[in-house]
């Protein structure tokens, strides 16, 4: 099973104090206005943000994928386990991607698509650049060597 | 091709009403101070009125339809201009819509569904009945490869009927759409709401009781008769007909739909029932594909084959469509009923205590703790919603069962498998269990009504999802070696 990259928790971890900020400054707005004492918006705050730190380290812990015989295998989830299987024959496309937070860390995804209702896009997250470059180019292959977005697909 | 002469004042009319009711609204409203204002609002709106039926000719003069060899050509609009080639191969369903308008004048819409986009990729509005009819059939016979234009007789001949639903049957299905819950939700409300509006007294006095027990009946019934009219109306006159590999339906009273569903396209079938329908031995039959489905059908890309009918009936009929033989369901293990009775006991808890809160907040003295007499319910209603589940993994398909109050029965063939998803939420690990969920294509589906096995145990849900994807690329295997054996 590949992992994530590690820099991927940085961005998790980012993206948890940013929340937590968010939380405090509307907390501390509140207590103007209300008679909600200060150190609850406090502990609060505090307690999205070591919450929100833990799970960015436990998301990374426990994503991983893998490319199998006939499917792309990824394992993710911290409260809810998901387990998906997306074999090779749906994919309609793959894209690699970079938001601006991801070329800050130097990082990418990317993103797989089926014709499917529910699990339509499915992304890989905490790639290096040429990794998802890499893996786009490769799932392309495996998608058009199985014969994947012919008139089966639909 | 061009539309029907007849749609340019009826898409004018249809448009125009919006202008002359808001021109209407706003002579009517106070904003006319002085005399001269409805004058004017007159004047724009005639105006308005002249301005949208030369839009309308002009839509009916640029707008074309054509037959290629492979693709249907529709060239539409008159300011900005749109070409569109819809693939042949590629048309799910196509749909007639004629609503009682159009039906007065002679005239229908047609809706060509492919599986991309978000709404119906190729709509003619609207064209002579005879011409839609027409329509439906061409684009099946080129579906399937003859491009020659022979004479719809012979193919109207090969039809057969499957089904056709009789007054009766139709009276039931409006009787029996009937939802349980939508009862239990309304005795809960109803007589919650209705002390309050009465009078707001402090006590309950027998006569109020009886005041809220009277609404709440009422309530019900209301709820009931509406829901059997609204099912009276959507399926009056339906009747289901084979041609060749595809089948169409006609169903309505005031707006008539008739849709055609291509077998090769069926990407799952369904079979629902409530606790009345069960108790009376009727059922319901789904047909998804991955188009979208005409109004009414939720826009899920799912077409009502059957609305309803016996139940041995229904599922000879789904055997018709989808040959997946008679399942033999694997129940979740039994310890998943002590999950539903604490996960019911928590959700009666909850609503003894809003209950309680609500009526101590509006000061009314009443035994809410009451509720908690329902307790005991618990245990039977975790037993059934435990027996009611199930999945079943053939040959050729993957059956799932959920739900007591809306069982669905969903068979997926495994062709049709896009990803399998495997799900173990923190609370399901305590027991041991997993959901795996079966996805095909389609429109997104919002209320999680895929395919699922919930709850089984996580070796079997292991073994299941790998089933699912070694079976799905045999069944892929085999499909290609006959395709390529056939032509």
């Amino acid at each position: 099973m590949n992992r994530l990259h590690p820099r991927i928790q940085v961005v998790w971890g980012v993206r948890a104090v940013v929340f937590a900020i968010i939380i405090g400054v509307v907390g501390a707005v509140a207590t103007r206005f209300t008679s909600l004492p200060p150190w609850v918006v406090g502990g609060v705050a505090v307690t999205i943000l070591v919450l929100g730190l833990g799970f960015a380290i436990a998301r990374y812990r426990r994503w991983s994928y893998e490319i199998r015989d006939d499917a792309l295998y990824l394992e993710r989830g911290v409260l809810t386990e998901i387990r998906m299987v997306v074999p090779f024959v749906r994919i309609q496309h793959v894209d690699s991607r970079r938001n601006p937070v991801e070329r800050l860390t130097g990082l990418a995804s990317t993103v797989v698509y089926t014709a499917g209702s529910r699990g339509a896009d499915v992304r890989i997250p905490g790639l290096t650049d040429g990794e998802a470059r890499e893996l786009r180019e490769r799932l392309k292959q495996l998608s058009i060597a199985t014969g994947g977005g012919d008139d089966d697909a639909v | 091709m061009k539309l029907s002469p007849k749609a340019v004042p009826y898409r004018a009319f249809k448009r125009a009403s919006s202008v002359v009711f808001m021109a209407a609204v706003a002579v009517s409203s106070g904003a006319t101070a002085d005399l001269m204002a409805p004058l004017a609002i007159l004047g724009l709106a005639t105006a308005a009125v002249v301005a949208v039926i030369g839009y309308e000719v002009a839509y009916y003069q640029r707008f074309e339809y054509e037959f290629t060899g492979d693709t249907l050509d529709i060239t539409s609009g008159v300011f900005s201009r749109r070409e569109r080639e819809l693939p042949y191969h590629r048309i799910q369903n196509v749909d007639v819509t004629r609503n009682i308008v159009p039906r007065l004048l002679g005239i229908a819409s047609v809706g060509i569904e492919t599986a991309g986009g978000r709404e119906t990729e190729g709509s003619i509005q609207y064209v002579s009945a005879s011409e839609a009819d027409r329509l439906q059939r061409e684009i099946d016979r080129r579906k399937r490869g003859a491009d020659t234009t022979a004479t719809t007789e012979a193919e109207s001949a090969a039809e057969e009927e499957l089904f056709a639903l009789s007054s009766s049957e139709l009276g039931l299905a409006g009787v029996l759409s009937f939802d349980p819950r939508v009862a239990g939700i309304l005795t809960l409300v109803g007589p919650g709401s209705i002390p309050v509006l009465g009078g707001l007294g402090a006590d309950l006095s027998l006569s109020t009781v009886a005041v809220a027990l009277v609404g709440g009946a009422t309530l019900v019934l209301a709820a009931w008769l509406l829901g059997a009219v609204v099912t009276v109306i959507n399926y009056y006159g339906f009747r289901l007909v084979r041609t060749g590999d595809e089948f169409r339906y006609e169903r309505g009273l005031i707006r008539r739909y008739s849709g055609s569903i291509p077998r090769s396209k069926v990407q799952s079938i369904t079979v629902e029932d409530n606790p009345l329908k069960r108790l009376f031995g009727y059922a319901t039959l789904t047909v998804e594909t991955a188009g979208y489905g005409p109004g009414g059908a939720g826009g899920r890309g799912s077409q009502v084959a059957v609305p309803i009918a016996g139940a041995e009936r229904v599922r000879a009929l789904a055997r018709d469509v989808e040959p997946f033989g008679e399942p033999t369901f694997d129940r979740p293990p039994g310890r998943v009923r002590r999950r539903y009775v604490i996960r019911y006991l928590l959700a009666l808890g909850a609503i003894t205590a809003v209950v309680g809160a609500a009526l101590s907040w509006a000061s009314i003295q009443a035994p809410w703790y009451a509720l908690g007499l329902l307790a005991p319910l618990v245990l039977p209603a975790a037993h059934l919603k435990w027996r009611h589940r199930g999945v079943w993994a053939g040959p050729d398909h993957v059956v799932t069962r959920n739900g007591v109050w809306r069982r669905s029965i969903k068979v997926v063939p495994y062709y049709r498998v896009q990803t399998v998803v495997d799900s173990r939420s923190i609370f399901q690990r305590r027991y041991g269990l997993a959901t795996v969920t079966v996805d095909t294509a389609g429109s997104v589906s919002v209320l999680g009504r895929e395919a699922a096995a919930v709850d089984v145990a996580i070796d079997n849900g292991v073994s299941l999802r790998e089933t699912l994807g070694t079976r799905l690329n045999d069944a892929l295997q085999e499909r290609r070696q006959t395709a390529a054996r056939g032509s």
